[in-house]
């Protein structure tokens, strides 16, 4: 439980550093170009943490199943989505819209059990505690607008996130 | 407008999908292994894209300071992390602390004006909605 927190919230603090490099690199470059570099820079680190914690089984793939060798396919579906969404929305709507479905999909996920190990019950408090989190999300996102400090940067946020 | 809404909903539901993916994966080769291939994967294909569209250039890669190339590096340890404490916690428990940790780590990045982010000051509806998430996250534990 415990060990399960602390991950996510590592992983949720790299997330947010990852975007940040991730934005610095595509100011610059465009962004197809960024993404190669990411996932290139992905894969690079996995394979070499593979080698070191896994050695030999690093290669034993004989587990594959054929959908495997195309997952990779969504982390890039995501950058299009990402691109074409804050493209046509700005990034503080479209990057709340995303953190909205993440969570949803995720309580989608458990309620069906769909490629996870056990099926969570669908209970009151976890639809509350999601809707929570939701309103959350919009008043960290639009609480400013509303409090009406317009005279904030009106700098891009640098909360969404381009694959991972 | 909605097809900007859409294309976010996709996106967003499309990096959780991404996550269990791997964790479903993490059951048959391993965790490091699956974070692998997927990036391996992924990395093809946004090259064969990047090929086909030509989207910017590689010499803008220079002007880029050389810390910002290694940012995907961070993506191994993300996909071990989400994908361990998917099987800990389940799905909903994971994405919802790790949005909270996301949020809080570019709050404390944005205050202080690190890695060359324009700096902004913590405001008042941003805790707010901090706490509100953290609130929601006890809720979905009660």
């Amino acid at each position: 439980m415990v060990m399960g927190i602390l991950l996510a919230i590592v992983a949720g603090a790299l997330v947010s550093l990852q975007t940040i490099f991730n934005n610095q690199v595509n100011a610059r470059a465009g962004s197809w170009a960024t993404t190669t570099l990411v996932l290139g820079m992905g894969f690079i680190a996995s394979f070499i943490a593979s080698l070191i914690f896994e050695g030999s089984a690093t290669f034993s793939l004989q587990n594959m199943k054929p959908w495997y060798w195309i997952s990779g396919a969504i982390g890039v579906g995501v950058v299009f989505c990402l691109v074409q969404g804050i493209k046509r929305l700005g990034p503080t709507f479209a990057t709340s819209i995303v953190l909205i479905a993440q969570l949803s999909t995720a309580l989608l996920f458990d309620t069906t059990g769909w490629l996870v190990a056990q099926k969570i019950a669908l209970t009151p408090g976890k639809i509350i505690g999601v809707l929570v989190i939701i309103v959350g999300i919009i008043v960290y996102k639009f609480g400013d607008r509303w409090v009406g400090k317009a005279a904030r940067s009106k700098k891009p946020s640098t909360s969404h996130t381009l694959g991972q | 407008m909605l097809k900007g809404i859409l294309f976010a909903l996709l996106g967003g539901a499309c990096i959780t999908l991404q996550g269990v993916a791997n964790n479903r994966i993490s059951y048959d080769i391993g965790t490091w292994q699956a974070a692998t291939i997927t990036q391996l994967t992924g990395f093809i294909l946004a090259a064969l894209v990047l090929v086909v569209v030509r989207d910017g250039s590689w010499k803008d890669m220079r002007q880029v300071p050389a810390l910002y190339w290694f940012g995907g590096a961070f993506a191994s340890v993300i996909i071990f992390s989400e994908v361990t404490a998917i099987q800990y916690i389940g799905v909903t428990f994971t994405i919802a602390m790790l949005l909270i940790a996301q949020l809080c780590m570019t709050f404390v990045i944005d205050s202080r004006g690190w890695f060359g982010v324009l700096r902004r000051k913590v405001t008042v509806p941003q805790c707010i909605g901090v706490m509100l998430m953290i609130a929601g996250v006890l809720i979905l534990k009660l």
